[in-house]
């Protein structure tokens, strides 16, 4: 049998954005539908990617602030980091910069696997953050993936996974980590269609 | 019943039988436990209180030496030390943050000499602070004004929390938490701080569209009530319920209790092949979560651990079931508004919603944290070894489990622990009710509010930042926060007080004591009249804690102080004496007796038998009162001891980095050394869009040529290391793009050879950015 490489996924954000679902979905197929405050939960999963297979295990963590003290202890396994915020809350995703901060200091690194996760995108009414506040993020981090996901509707669900996963083998490869930088294949990247500019409305 | 408790006043403490038991002296521990209902008696009892403390309050004249006063003093002195403490811990936390943070950065090598400089000056004075006045008698005045109201309406505050984001949030949370409301042991800013928190809590509900997402966000008032749960009476409660069981289980090292089938397969097959040297052709090296759980010698490993995870983690729980009384007034008050908001926003939610919700708080953000992490809650001193934490967390998520509707198809192993669950499901829930059962204060606290304007002497220990701070959170979010109701005096003092002013450097921020007073109400002179009691009740009050404290002052070894009691002969005694305070405690002790003869309260003939009683009553009382201030003084030493001792670890910290820095700097040295870089903000310097094309900071416009010569930018540096660079167009006064930068930011995107910076209309070239920002702003330094 091929010997499988292992990657160690961690899921940070804050609390309620649906870390736990997309982790679930991911994995199970399954929807949670109840409120269960995750404190650490524990998965794994074995899949495909361009055609070598691996074995994923992800880490869900607690979004409660209050046990921001494990955090370290996280960082320091995770080789590959999913920073999910909901598209309902704004201060969701100002809380991912001090993520990142963390783990590259952790990392002593300038760029981790790393994928933006923008969840509840089902949630169009509720809307609070635009996408371009995303892109403009991912952009000051380097080009970062972002993606926007319904963890509900199953939607984007797999291509986080996939891009994490893409990325983790690439620095895996290339030794150090090369960054965001763009993963090859199918995925569309929310930060490559072109943007609305406002200028013409505006003036 | 909790020490706590036995120091309230007795309306408070509608249990305790229908003798008055009042705590004379002082009135920082008022927080009863108890949740009966208060009779209509009682709550009469309770006016006669807040006259009888304010009385107290006024009397300064008297200083009583006994015993018990000596230990109250004792006490008194030891809760404001942990109130202060708390204080510069909660500063000196930041403090590394802040730091932790950047030393990052500099051991990257990617920190600019000038942010060399900021956080050297982070560390210049970093140890106390000097005292200091205001520099003029108005401001004094102003300000005294404006934090009376902040305090004693909370509404305000409330409101504020609301608004604010999370950057803004550590400025407020510090003036709020530990200084505005920082009496950790005061009644009265305790129910200040609790009606805050409720006023926000309800807001938070009537927002929220479904219960499932109520709570759960990090927002400034879960930081508030985290911090609030982490002060004095948290800390203590956490060391009852969880220090000594914790450290029993991390002293077990090598107790490894994982549950999960993957993980222990994996290390049964890291066994196998350490022990052989080889694995055995049926033991593959990976297989799947369900092949591993259903691996007979993985389930009987995991059998017997079951069981004893069951076992500890009831021990927990019932240590926690146990101790409800022990529980800190102000959590379980918090308890009981998430459940009456539930069930006033949510007519149908069963009960095992409104458990969830209750456990949302004190199971998710106060106890289960410090069980995860106890070092960071002082419980423990080490790290714990791998087995223990993992053991911990189990025991964590098993409680939380309780609290909630477990989903197990997260982790299906978690199954296992079912039993527990069902078990205990109906003692969860009556916990978590029994925790709500508290009384409430809405009473006490307008009595508080009473007393507290008729002292002269209320006043706040601040700092010129926290100050400025707050003032210029308020003028930020003005527009909104005046527009609520009742905000007439908020308005008008923020006009009068004008433009809030800057932040000053470290090295001028002053502690300073401003006093506190209202500009519209003034002290009332007649509380009997403001209150529902009469004149009788006034005298009767008087009287017996004159004679109490007469009782307290005089010679043990007095004819006066013999029993049965003789009130005429104490007070005669005492008006002989030379000591101006008893003399006229004497003389008005007899004027007294007369005055409640004459109302036929009291009779000479059974020799003031009432009165007589409730004054030796009351002594009975004081006699056992000093044992519970004693027993409760040695536990909040231990307290201020466990909070020194993370003040040491956090100064440790901080000397570390200091000397980190100075290695950093000393090797950076000729360029300009020591030079203190000024606080004040430098910008804005305006640019035309030609200029800049030019220059090749814009490497990519998108403005049509006929329009760019109505297009410029302004940078501003606010902070040294921080940039605002702001898109104009000719004809508006405001800005059409706003872009916040930070000078690592830009280092950052230049050592991930990422040079586009976007400004949606134009793009700028990162390095010419740094190098334009480095020739306008460091220029100024010289």
């Amino acid at each position: 049998m091929q010997h499988r490489r292992e990657y160690h996924i961690v899921i940070l954000g804050a609390g309620g954005v649906g870390k736990s679902c997309l982790t679930s979905q991911f994995v199970h197929n399954e929807w949670i539908e109840y409120y269960d405050p995750t404190i650490e939960d524990v998965y794994r999963k074995v899949i495909d990617v361009d055609g070598r297979s691996c074995i994923l295990e992800i880490l869900d963590t607690a979004g409660t602030e209050q046990f921001t003290a494990m955090r370290e202890i996280y960082m320091k396994a995770g080789q590959g980091f999913l920073l999910v915020y909901s598209i309902t809350s704004l201060s969701t995703l100002t809380e991912l910069s001090d993520l990142r901060d963390q783990i590259l200091r952790i990392k002593e690194a300038d760029s981790v696997p790393l994928v933006i996760v923008g969840n509840k995108s089902d949630l169009e009414e509720d809307r609070a953050v635009r996408r371009d506040r995303a892109i403009m993020l991912s952009q000051k981090w380097g080009r970062v993936p972002f993606y926007e996901t319904s963890a509900r509707k199953r939607q984007n669900v797999d291509e986080v996974f996939l891009d994490l996963c893409r990325q983790m083998m690439r620095a895996d490869v290339g030794g150090s980590g090369s960054g965001g930088g763009a993963s090859g294949g199918s995925s569309e990247k929310v930060y490559q269609t072109p943007r609305k500019r406002r200028f013409c409305v505006i003036l | 019943m909790s020490v706590t408790t036995m120091l309230a006043p007795s309306a408070r403490n509608s249990t305790s039988s229908t003798s008055s038991s009042f705590v004379p002296v002082t009135r920082q521990n008022t927080i009863g436990s108890d949740g009966a209902p208060r009779s209509v008696r009682a709550s009469k009892r309770y006016s006669v209180t807040a006259l009888y403390l304010s009385m107290s309050a006024q009397d300064k004249d008297m200083e009583i030496e006994d015993e018990l006063a000596r230990v109250q003093k004792t006490l008194r002195d030891l809760k404001s030390r942990i109130s202060s403490q708390s204080k510069k811990n909660f500063v000196l936390e930041k403090d590394v943050r802040y730091l932790d943070s950047r030393i990052a950065l500099l051991i990257q090598n990617r920190m600019a000499l000038e942010e060399q400089n900021e956080v050297a000056s982070h560390f210049d004075e970093s140890s106390e602070l000097q005292e200091g006045t205001f520099p003029d008698d108005r401001k004094t005045q102003q300000y005294g004004n404006l934090f009376f109201l902040l305090q004693s309406e909370p509404r305000h505050i409330a409101a504020l929390c609301r608004l604010v984001n999370m950057a803004e949030i550590d400025s407020l949370l510090q003036t709020v938490m530990f200084t505005i409301y920082g009496n950790q042991y005061e009644s009265r800013e305790e129910h200040l701080l609790l009606t805050m928190f409720q006023s926000v809590l309800s807001a938070q509900f009537d927002t929220t569209p479904e219960y499932s997402s109520l709570l759960r966000a990090n927002t400034p008032v879960s930081r508030m009530m985290t911090t609030y749960t982490r002060r004095g009476p948290g800390q203590s409660y956490l060391k009852v319920v969880l220090a000594k069981q914790i450290n029993n289980l991390i002293e077990l090292k090598d107790l490894n209790l994982e549950i999960n089938p993957l993980k222990v397969y994996e290390r049964m097959v890291k066994n196998v092949e350490e022990d052989t040297g080889t694995l055995p052709a049926n033991m593959p090296r990976s297989v799947s979560a369900e092949e591993a759980a259903e691996n007979p010698q993985v389930q009987a490993i995991i059998e017997p651990r079951l069981t004893m995870l069951m076992e500890l983690a009831n021990t927990f729980l019932s240590t926690i079931i146990d101790n409800i009384n022990e529980t800190p007034y102000g959590i379980r008050w918090i308890c009981k508004q998430i459940r009456s908001l539930t069930r006033r926003k949510y007519p149908d939610a069963k009960d095992n919603i409104i458990c969830t919700l209750i456990g949302g708080f004190f199971f998710l953000r106060f106890l289960n944290p410090a069980i995860v992490t106890p070092r960071s809650y002082m419980l423990i001193d080490n790290i714990p070894s791998e087995h223990p934490r993992r053991t911990l967390t189990l025991i964590a998520k098993m409680l939380q489990n309780l609290a909630n509707k477990p989903s197990y198809s997260k982790e299906p192993y978690m199954a296992k622990l079912s039993p527990f669950v069902t078990a205990n499901k109906n003692r969860i829930s009556k916990f978590l009710n029994d925790l709500c059962e508290v009384g409430d204060f809405y009473e006490s606290l307008e009595m508080d509010n009473y007393v507290a304007l008729s002292k002269k002497d209320l006043e706040l220990n601040i700092t010129l930042n926290e100050v400025y701070a707050t003032h210029n959170l308020l003028e930020k979010h003005a527009k909104e926060l005046l527009q609520g109701r009742d905000t007439e005096h908020l308005t008008i003092l923020l006009q009068e007080l004008g433009p809030a002013p800057p932040q000053v450097p470290r090295k001028e921020n002053r502690a300073i004591i401003l006093p506190l007073f209202s500009r519209w109400e003034s002290a009332l002179d007649d509380l009997s009249a403001a209150l529902d009691i009469t004149q009788e009740d006034v005298y009767f009050m008087e009287a017996k804690s004159i004679f109490v404290q007469l009782l307290r002052t005089l010679p043990p070894i007095s004819a006066a102080v013999r029993r049965p009691l003789n009130l005429k002969k104490i007070a005669d005694v005492a008006a002989t004496t030379k000591d101006i305070g008893t003399f006229r405690k004497g003389i008005r002790g007899l004027e007294l007796l007369n005055q409640l003869k004459d109302l036929g309260v009291i009779s000479e003939v059974d020799e003031y038998q009432i009165l007589r009683e409730e004054v030796e009553q009351e002594l009975v009382h004081l006699g056992s009162l000093k044992e519970k201030v004693t027993e409760e003084s040695l536990k909040l030493d231990e307290v201020y001891k466990t909070i020194r001792d993370h003040n040491a670890y956090l100064v440790s910290q901080l000397e570390t980095y200091k000397s980190y820095l100075h290695n950093v700097r000393s090797q950076s040295e000729g360029k300009q050394r020591g030079k203190q870089q000024k606080q004040h903000v430098l910008g804005p310097y305006k640019f035309t869009h030609q200029q800049l094309e030019k220059e090749g900071v814009i490497q990519k416009s998108n403005v049509p040529d006929n329009r760019r010569a109505n297009i410029f930018f302004t940078i501003t540096s606010p902070t040294p290391g921080t940039f605002v660079i702001s898109l104009h167009y000719k004809g508006r006064n405001r800005g059409l793009l706003e872009l916040d930068l930070k000078l690592d930011d830009l280092l950052e995107m230049q050592q991930n050879n990422h040079d586009e910076l976007d400004l949606e209309y134009v793009q700028f070239n990162v390095p010419k950015v740094l190098a334009l920002l480095n020739k306008r702003f460091a220029r100024k330094k010289w």
